[in-house]
């Protein structure tokens, strides 16, 4: 009923409304909110995430965002709120981080479910940066059939810098096991100082190459990564290992991690081409 | 109010510096009070600018207390520590800070939940309320300061929304601010005085922020310009002032040296110059500075010295004087002058040393005839005779004093009258001893002498001395006098009539004051019949009532050479008496004049006037024979004269004069009178008698008209009726009477006459 009281007023407010503000609770006393973007309902919905500790009003998911609705697709721009309520600024890496890529990964699940809810059978993911690495854990938690698609744009994994991985997964694990109510401060993606729980930033740390590599082999759906050949953000050889499980791969000659000036529409481009190739290939 | 007489230049000097220095002070002190206004503004100024700033840094710290409130209650680690404050602390204590979202530990934060209540306890330091204020309105920015132990705390609450349009309350966020440090860090305080920022809370009280201005005391910064613009505005005025006065020092010190000294010197020379001290070759005569002074004093040293020179001069000219004002210049004896001199002080001396002293007088006799017969050049030179034989005729102490014309006086010290009489005959021997017939002179000059003498204990009337010995002097004058009298022995009758003062005095303001002479009216008989033919004019002097008569005044007349003058005023009151005519027509009037009168214009003028009373009453004029007439021809052309305008001229006292016969045959005369002293002869039955009556016949022979004068016996009337005399007069027949009786006599007669016709 209540779908069809929102397709009902999308259908009289499709012109006038073309965006709107959505907000969840995800968990108790923390609201988040998602911009949506109207489009056409015979295309896709598009769930578009961004990048690390940033929010939907980051610039190269916004653009995308803005040339994806302009193209006739519906997206969804979903800020995770990182634990915090009704977040709407990019999170400091110093402040306190009670999230986790399990928290991350239940926020995108309530968003595709939001979408299913409102009538978005057909679903593609698209991320940027470490959001297209959060999306890719959703997929390898949480396969959906309505989620046709995943784009990962400068998919990247959880960086920690020089520190050894199976180091510091030993040492917050200890420290969880020794239930240490600490805030532990350590190089994350492009944080210096991440200040986080253990526990969270265990559950980022997890996500290194390897692990991102399989994930993507294993990704029930169709995977589309656009890269840019330019990314000062990605690990040595990155690409390569990329190219080397054979996936489908854009380079985005001379991009940078955040396909910002003109290569925003390589990105615009390279997104609309696999999203109408995906559109022509599931209508056949 | 009224001005010193005079002021030194000095005073004036001083006077200009103290008005220069009063002027500049006041100007100085106008600076000053300028400089205070100005200052004062300046101060207001400040002042104002401190609080503009102050009000400014307050305003700008609530401000940014708002923004920072505002930044964290849109913060989303706000909302996550309201949600999740598992680690609130370390936010609190860290994240806030290191995030930005305030600046220092100046500056607390706390987060309530929505009932009020703090999130978490703070640490003892910094605490803050653990329950938000009641009646704070919490539904939107509130800022109120309280005292916290002797500290101004400033809070700023603010409301938490979870959502943008503030629908869902999420709690409360409290900023706490050490208020004083946080304005005073205020980089834009630059006016106020941050030390005396001052924010006084009572206790417990809360403050609300919109009046925090109202409550905050302060003071304006001290304007480092200001204060140095002052310091050197004083400093300057200072200077100005040390400038001025030591200006006015130096110009003081220069224009007393320059101009004051010099003036002063000046000054002082010229007092010395006018008290006579003054020195040319003193330390005073270096020159001075300024050239005009110098000119001054160059002048003033030139001047004064031609004034000594002058006055050396002077000084010498005046001895000279001196001298010569006490020198008689004919004869080098002492004149009149020293005289008067001399015998003040010898008078006074007297005092001191009474002793017996004698003046004497001399007199040369005939000097007027032989100064009129041979010249006044040989007048001069028997003068000068005469005093160099009187000056060897006295002691070598005594002094002869040339009292005028030939008249000469000296007065002897510690002498007796027979001393004096012996100096003085010794002066006459010395005198006769003397030639002049080298002067071709053969008649004898002599001198007569007046002595009076006072003895020392009667000192007291030494004053007369000199009238007795004129008195004297005219004793001894006296035809038949040995020419030398003693006053008191020789003149005690004399005294009374000669130069009394009285009658001196008299005559002199009788020919002053007309009117004073009166004349009296002798009546002359015709012989035989003794009827009376004419009147002989007599003059008598009216003096305070009473009547002076002719012996008195007439040697005065003689002595002071007042003929003409005497017989001017005589005939002026005849004149006014026939005028009158009281007297009947036809009735004569005989004049007496002085042979010395007719020669004078003046007299014969008068003369020439009266002469239009003959028609009436024909006049006679009388020459007295007693005088010596030196100029005979001009006498006789006068004589002449008066003949023609009918004057008869007759001979009076014939045969007691000079020269009687020389006269007569000289002279135009008509009458001839006898004198009384031969009249008398011819009451004596003698040779003498006979010699009279024969030349009294020769005489009426010759055509002579005569007249006895004196007759005052029968007998001699008798014997003047028989020698045939023309006419007679004396006091036997009439008395001499005032006008208005001879014309009452007249009237008798008349009426006698109608009577026995």
């Amino acid at each position: 009923m209540r779908l069809y009281l929102l397709c009902l007023l999308m259908s009289v407010f499709s012109v006038a409304a073309h965006a709107a503000i959505v907000q969840q609770e995800m968990r108790p006393g923390i609201p988040a909110n998602a911009e949506y973007l109207i489009g056409q309902r015979s295309k896709p919905a598009v769930l578009l995430l961004h990048g690390f500790l940033q929010t939907r009003e980051f610039p190269t998911v916004a653009t995308l965002a803005r040339g994806l609705q302009d193209a006739g697709y519906t997206v969804l721009l979903p800020t995770l709120s990182l634990n915090i309520p009704n977040r709407m600024q990019s999170l400091a890496c110093e402040a306190v981080h009670k999230h986790s890529m399990e928290d991350d990964v239940a926020e995108i699940g309530r968003w595709v479910g939001w979408l299913k809810a409102h009538g978005h059978r057909s679903i593609v993911l698209v991320g940027h940066s470490f959001g297209s690495l959060q999306l890719l854990a959703y997929l390898s938690t949480h396969p959906d059939p309505a989620i046709k698609a995943y784009i990962g744009a400068s998919l990247v994994e959880a960086q920690i810098g020089t520190a050894s991985r199976q180091a510091l997964i030993a040492q917050l694990e200890a420290q969880i096991q020794n239930q240490q109510r600490i805030l532990v401060t350590q190089r994350l993606s492009f944080c210096r100082k991440y200040t986080s729980t253990p526990e969270g930033l265990l559950s980022y740390v997890r996500w290194d190459q390897p692990r991102l590599l399989t994930a993507l082999k294993q990704a029930p759906t169709s995977v589309q990564l656009i890269m840019g050949d330019a990314d000062g953000m990605l690990g040595q050889g990155w690409l390569k290992a990329l190219q080397h499980i054979q996936v489908p791969l854009v380079i985005v000659h001379g991009g940078s991690h955040f396909m910002d000036g003109e290569h925003e529409f390589d990105l615009l481009d390279h997104t609309l081409k696999f999203l109408e190739a995906h559109q022509q290939g599931s209508s056949r | 109010m009224k001005w010193p007489d005079a002021i030194s230049i000095k005073q004036i000097a001083l006077a200009f510096i103290t008005g220069l220095l009063v002027l500049m002070s006041l100007i100085g002190g106008f600076a000053a009070y300028q400089t205070r206004e100005v200052t004062r503004s300046l101060e207001q100024h400040n002042q104002n600018a401190a609080a503009s700033e102050l009000t400014s840094a307050v305003q700008r710290l609530l401000r940014q207390t708002d923004d920072q409130a505002a930044n964290l209650a849109d913060w989303d680690e706000t909302r996550q520590q309201l949600v999740l404050p598992e680690y609130y602390s370390y936010w609190r204590d860290q994240r806030v800070y290191e995030s930005g979202m305030l600046p220092s530990h100046f500056v607390r934060v706390a987060l309530y939940t929505p009932s009020g209540s703090l999130l978490a306890p703070s640490p003892a330091k910094n605490s803050l309320p653990a329950r938000l204020p009641a009646d704070v309105p919490l539904h939107r920015l509130s800022s109120w300061l309280a005292d916290e132990a002797g500290a101004t705390v400033l809070y700023h609450a603010f409301p938490v929304y979870i959502d943008e349009r503030h629908q869902t309350l999420l709690g409360y966020g409290m900023i706490r601010i050490d208020f004083m440090p946080a304005l005073l860090q205020q980089e834009a305080l630059h006016f106020a005085d941050k030390a005396s920022i001052k924010l006084t809370l009572k206790p417990g009280e809360n403050l609300p922020a919109t009046k925090l201005l109202s409550r905050l005391a302060f003071k304006a910064q001290p304007d480092p310009d200001r204060l140095r613009f002052q310091s050197i505005l004083s400093r300057t005025l200072l200077a100005l002032f040390v400038l001025l006065m030591a200006m006015a020092l130096l110009g003081f010190v220069v224009y007393n040296r320059l101009l004051v000294r010099p003036l002063r010197r000046l000054s002082q020379d010229i007092d010395a110059m006018q008290h006579g001290r003054f020195s040319p070759h003193s330390s005073r005569s270096q020159a001075m500075r300024i050239s005009e002074l110098e000119n001054v004093r160059r002048s003033l040293y030139d001047y004064q010295l031609q004034l000594r020179e002058l006055h050396g001069s002077l000084e010498h000219q005046n001895r000279e004087f001196h001298s010569q004002a006490r020198q008689d210049a004919l004869t080098g004896c002492h004149n009149r002058r020293a005289y008067e001199e001399d015998w003040e002080k010898f008078r006074i001396e007297l005092k001191n040393a009474p002793q017996g002293v004698a003046f004497l007088l001399f007199d040369c006799d005939r000097f007027k005839t032989i100064n009129d017969t041979y010249g006044h050049a040989k007048g001069d030179r028997v003068l000068s005779i005469i005093a160099d034989a009187l000056v060897m005729a006295l002691r070598a102490n005594d002094r002869l004093y040339r009292l005028g014309g030939d008249e000469f006086a000296t007065f002897l010290s510690r002498t007796t009258p027979a001393q004096a009489k012996q100096i003085a005959q010794r002066c006459q021997s010395l005198l006769d001893a003397s030639v002049f017939s080298d002067l071709g002179i053969n008649e004898p000059v002599g001198i007569s002498i007046g002595i009076a003498f006072c003895a020392a204990d009667q000192l007291e009337h030494i004053n007369d001395l000199p009238k007795q010995a004129d008195i004297a002097m005219y004793t001894a004058k006296q035809p038949g006098r040995t020419r030398i009298a003693l006053y008191g022995e020789d003149t005690e009758r004399a005294s009374q009539t000669l130069v009394a003062s009285r009658e001196t005095s008299a005559l002199f303001q009788a020919l002053a004051s007309p009117g004073m002479i009166e004349m009296h009216y002798q009546s002359i008989h015709a012989l035989p019949g003794r009827k009376v033919d004419y009147y002989e004019a007599l003059a008598r002097i009216r003096y305070h009532n009473d009547l002076i008569m002719p012996d008195a005044f007439l040697p005065v007349v003689s002595s002071r050479r007042l003929e003409a003058g005497f017989d001017l005023a005589v005939l002026n009151q005849v004149d006014a008496d026939l005028s009158s005519q009281q007297l009947p027509p036809g009735i004569g009037i005989s004049i007496n004049l002085s042979a010395q009168s007719i020669s004078h214009p003046e007299v014969v003028s008068q003369l020439l006037e009266l002469s239009r009373h003959n028609a009436r009453h024909p006049l006679m004029l009388e020459i007295t024979e007693t005088s010596l007439i030196t100029q005979m021809a001009e006498v006789r052309t006068y004589l002449d004269l008066l003949r023609t305008v009918n004057y008869r001229i007759a001979m009076d006292d014939f045969g007691t004069g000079y020269s009687p016969l020389r006269y007569l045959v000289d002279l135009p005369v008509d009458v001839v009178k006898f004198d009384i002293s031969l009249v008398n002869k011819l009451g004596q039955d003698n040779r003498a008698s006979q010699v009279v009556a024969d030349f009294a016949r020769m005489m009426s022979d010759a055509g002579y008209s005569l007249v006895a004068e004196g007759v005052e016996t029968d007998t001699i009337l008798r014997k003047v009726e028989s020698l045939g005399i023309a006419h007679v007069q004396g006091y036997l027949l009439s008395r001499p009477m005032p006008l208005a009786k001879v014309a009452a006599s007249f009237d008798d007669q008349n009426a006698d006459v109608n009577c026995t016709a």
